[in-house]
């Protein structure tokens, strides 16, 4: 029942939003929509028996493999808390004074977050494509109605919300098709993950039905070369929008080839491990370069996180104890770090009507309060021991020492990379002489500091002791790595 | 049985209706009889009982493929009542003819013998010809009238010669008798058959827009008054899919035969969906997706699994329902912008009536196969029926252009949803509010429950 609440109390809220359209309360219904599912997700938390939970299951299309089956285990339970423990924050981040119709903006917030809850939910692979596909259209109008222009070729928000949409299809509908071929060789043609990973594909057919299964997270992570989309998405989303993208919506893609992709073509994944590794690494070094040389700040946010991203799929294909636990604890300081950082990016908008970084500097005089939870955030982006990405690169660093050095090396570059832009930015935006030119701006207010220091003391917390969130993942790592090697 | 001569006998009641000036008697006449129909259907359980001497039976898909038929006329009826309101000629003559074709549609579903297939594509089409011309006064409509009347008459003119040449290998048109015949080709291959398979095959696919035989469809959607649009592209579609899907499994599909539909299959997919993407007009829009929707159906029937024939009622009455939607929604909001028929039409329609603003959008990603709406459960049903076939490759092509699909249809939804200066002044009549909305909350029903189609 309480994974159903979980999908009914921010689908039931968006609603009522929607329909009613009280702009004046918006915030406030959603705000209290997403406290009541971040409160079930943690009563979930505390229930949680240690092996895989099944907790129901309904026949919905048998004839096609379609049933409704939800459940979880550990590695499920970490994204749905994830889920739900970010929106509040990100429902929060939105201001209401001056917002444009503020319904229609948390209910497209609050679909997302019932859309990703069936995601992290969902025990059956047509029932996991029809969330994630579903996840998309409330994106597509938050793009559309509130997405701005970014310069350069092919920059207005409609061309970049087509790319966008086109491109996350694209993956899903190989997907679809990777499905479907799965369900028909499936004797009794079920769709459930049960069923699909105890399936034997011969060998040939892993190989190229890894590359069906594997597009449409590589799309939606994304993985270099399938990564033009998300610097232009994230620039030009509103700020809501990019937050639920990086912070949230992208770890369907780490979820996803944890259910499907390592699973289902065990000899296809070991036949491509080192290409996709390769390019995963190449694309995280390629955006933490690019990153360096960024003038406005959202980007530099975006091509930061495709590079933080590329490390995290890497960790995955290591498929090791240490690389899986590592790329999915990473996944969620991640989180962390993404909304802060973009929760920075506005707020420093705010106080300078700029995102350009050339305009900045010396922000640190009239901002102090602000600068400190700036400085605090970015220790945890250049993962700084006693942070919590320290323990999730550290992690994913050691997963990857074993499958190769040379692979452990590129890692450690990127996370060198990262140091090196993220102590830049800082620099150029805080530090320096006061830039004259900028409108008188207040200190961090009350609301910054509700939404900064929460993220800022978790990813400290669990920086020092992250035994809760591992002794989660555990077992369930644990369990798909021992069918894995029983194979080989 | 009775429900046959009950349309057929409809036909003419509206005619004399017309006759005697009853113009408002005519939509509920008309309706009533199309309702007396589905519950004569319902209750007849004269399934598979051969009738009129061994000419038409009905089985289980033909009984479906009937009712939905009958439903979707009933919707288009149900919409004409507005759309030919301010005219005063002919408005029967239309209802009738369109009785006429759909006697044809329902003789299609039937057939077991090849001259009722004959038969029925000309009841079908020849009132066809005539309403594609129904806008008399317009160069448009009569254009389309034309060209459709020409193609299709040479379209039947392979029908009937392939039928004869089948006739000759089998000595007789019975489609038990050519069954049989088929089996025996499989061992011993005769030119003529295939060839004459290859004729039918070629005067059926005229019918179902598939490349190459799909030029006139854009001009005849183009042209032809909407509701008449609406028809064609719903209920005729149904018509020659069925009869098509018949028709290839009855004669086993000869291996070459086979090999020429799957390249046809793989042309529609292609030019349906290249070519939509450079509309603007949109009803040609809704041609070619039409065709590009035709493709996704020649796999099915490729297919000839145990259930394609549900899968492919499925797949068009669903179909037929958001496109009749959009129909309906396309002519409201060509009337608010004075008889423009460019897609921008609908730009600020969200804003002006948030209502028709989500149906649109459901009825939209139904047709571009999205979760959640029956055009996804229809699309992904094709799929599963492909790769069961082992086709594929064509399954990938396909799963490419479905995707080329989905942008072309973003673009209309992103057209209603981008607010515009000065908003269209929508006027929709209840009848019309009612039906825009059963098809938009139906497409997402029986998404949900596809069960209830079977």
């Amino acid at each position: 029942m309480l994974l159903i609440a979980l999908l009914l109390v921010p689908f039931l809220a968006a609603a009522v939003l929607l329909v009613a359209r009280p702009d004046g309360a918006a915030r406030t219904i959603a705000l209290l929509s997403s406290f009541i599912t971040a409160a079930l997700a943690i009563l979930l938390w505390v229930r949680y028996p240690g092996n895989n939970v099944t907790l129901l299951d309904l026949a919905w299309m048998p004839s096609w493999g379609l049933r409704f089956t939800v459940g979880y285990d550990g590695t499920g339970l970490l994204f749905l808390l994830l889920t739900g423990l970010m929106f509040p924050f990100i429902i929060g981040a939105g201001r209401s004074e001056g917002a444009d119709r503020p319904a229609l903006v948390n209910a497209l917030l609050l679909f997302t977050q019932s859309a990703l809850f069936g995601v992290f939910m969902a025990q059956n692979a047509f029932l996991f494509y029809i969330f994630y596909e579903l996840s998309l259209v409330p994106l597509f109008f938050l793009l559309l109605f509130w997405g701005s222009a970014v310069p350069g070729r092919l920059g207005s928000a409609k061309a970049v919300t087509m790319r966008f949409f086109i491109y996350t299809l694209l993956g899903g509908l190989a997907l679809l098709f990777a499905i479907a071929y799965c369900v028909v060789q499936e004797p009794s043609h079920s769709a459930d993950f049960n069923a699909l990973h105890a399936l034997r594909l011969p060998g040939d057919v892993q190989i190229w039905l890894f590359w069906a299964l594997f597009l449409a997270f590589a799309v939606k992570l994304p993985i270099f070369p399938f990564h033009s989309w998300q610097p232009d998405t994230y620039t030009s989303a509103p700020l809501q929008g990019t937050m639920v993208l990086g912070g949230v919506l992208l770890k369907m893609g780490l979820f996803g080839i944890l259910r499907f992709v390592l699973p289902i073509v065990p000899e296809g994944v070991e036949f491509w491990r080192s290409t996709v590794i390769w390019m995963a690494l190449i694309g995280a070094l390629y955006a933490g370069i690019i990153a360096f040389r960024q003038r406005d700040l959202k980007r530099l946010v975006a091509y930061s996180s495709l590079s933080h991203v590329g490390l995290l799929c890497a960790g995955l294909f290591a498929q090791n104890t240490y690389g899986i636990s590592g790329s999915l604890y990473q996944a969620f300081a991640h989180a962390v770090l993404v909304v802060c950082m973009l929760y920075l990016v506005g707020a420093i908008q705010r106080r300078t009507g700029t995102t350009d970084l050339e305009a900045m500097g010396g922000l640190k005089h009239r901002a102090p309060r602000l600068a400190a939870l700036f400085f605090l955030v970015m220790l945890n982006a250049v993962a700084l021991p006693l942070t919590q990405s320290f323990v999730g690169e550290w992690l994913m660093f050691n997963g990857l020492w074993q499958r190769d050095g040379w692979m452990a090396f590129a890692a450690v570059t990127t996370i060198i990379l990262g140091a090196i832009y993220m102590l830049y930015a800082y620099q150029r935006v805080m530090l320096g002489p006061e830039n004259a030119k900028l409108p008188q701006a207040g200190d961090a207010d009350q609301h910054d500091h509700l939404v900064l220091v929460p993220l800022i003391a978790v990813s400290l917390v669990l920086g020092v002791f992250p035994a809760p969130v591992l002794n989660l993942l555990d077992g369930s790592v644990q369990q798909m790595l021992s069918t894995f090697t029983a194979l080989y | 049985m009775s429900a046959l001569i009950l349309t057929s006998v409809l036909g003419v009641l509206l005619l004399y209706l017309g006759l005697f000036g009853q113009k408002k008697l005519l939509v509920p006449v008309g309706v009533l009889g199309l309702l007396a129909a589905i519950g004569l259907f319902v209750m007849d359980r004269s399934i598979n009982v051969p009738m009129f001497a061994h000419m038409v039976s009905f089985d289980r898909a033909g009984w479906l493929f009937s009712c939905g038929m009958l439903v979707v006329t009933v919707l288009i009826f149900l919409f004409g009542a507005d759309y030919y309101a301010r005219q005063e000629e002919n408005v029967a003559e239309q209802y009738a003819l369109m009785i006429f074709s759909l006697t044809g549609a329902l003789l299609l579903t039937s057939y077991t013998n090849l001259l009722m297939l004959f038969l029925g594509i000309e009841i079908l089409s020849i009132p066809l010809y005539i309403m594609a011309g129904g806008k008399r006064d317009s160069m448009r409509s009569s254009e389309a009238s034309f060209k459709y009347f020409l193609l299709g008459s040479f379209a039947s003119a392979f029908l009937l010669m392939g039928i004869a040449l089948i006739y000759g290998v089998a000595a007789s048109f019975d489609l038990g008798v050519v069954k049989e015949v088929a089996l025996r080709q499989l061992v011993q291959p005769d030119i003529l058959f295939t060839l004459g398979c290859f004729f039918v095959a070629i005067g059926l696919s005229f019918k179902v827009a598939a490349a190459p035989f799909h030029f006139w469809s854009p001009d005849v959607y183009e042209g032809s008054p909407t509701l008449i649009t609406a028809f064609m592209s719903t209920v005729v579609k149904m018509a020659a899919f069925i009869g098509l899907y018949r028709f290839v499994g009855i004669t086993q599909m000869p291996p070459t035969l086979g090999k020429a539909l799957l390249v046809m299959t793989i042309f529609t997919l292609m030019i349906g969906n290249i070519v939509a993407l450079r509309q603007s007009h949109f009803k040609r829009l809704m041609a070619y997706s039409s065709i590009a929707h035709s493709g996704f159906l020649l796999m099915a029937v490729l297919s000839q699994a145990p259930n394609t024939a549900q899968v492919l009622f499925y797949y068009t009455f669903t179909y037929s329902l958001a496109t009749v939607g959009l129909f309906i929604l396309m002519t409201l909001a060509k009337r608010a912008a004075n008889g423009d028929e460019h897609i921008r039409i609908f730009r600020g329609l969200f804003r002006a009536k948030p209502w028709l603003g989500v149906v649109m959008l459901l009825l939209m990603l139904s047709l571009a196969g999205i979760p959640l709406t029956a055009g996804f459960v229809a699309k992904y049903q094709i799929f599963l029926l492909a790769i069961g076939a082992d086709l594929i490759k064509t399954t990938v092509f396909a799963v490419l252009m479905a995707l080329v699909g989905i942008y072309y249809y973003a673009v209309v939804i992103r057209e209603a949803f981008t607010p515009s200066e000065e908003a269209p002044a929508l006027v929709v009549s209840p009848v019309n509010l009612l039906l825009i909305s059963v098809c938009g909350i139906s497409v997402v029903l029986f998404g949900l429950l596809p069960g209830y189609l079977q």
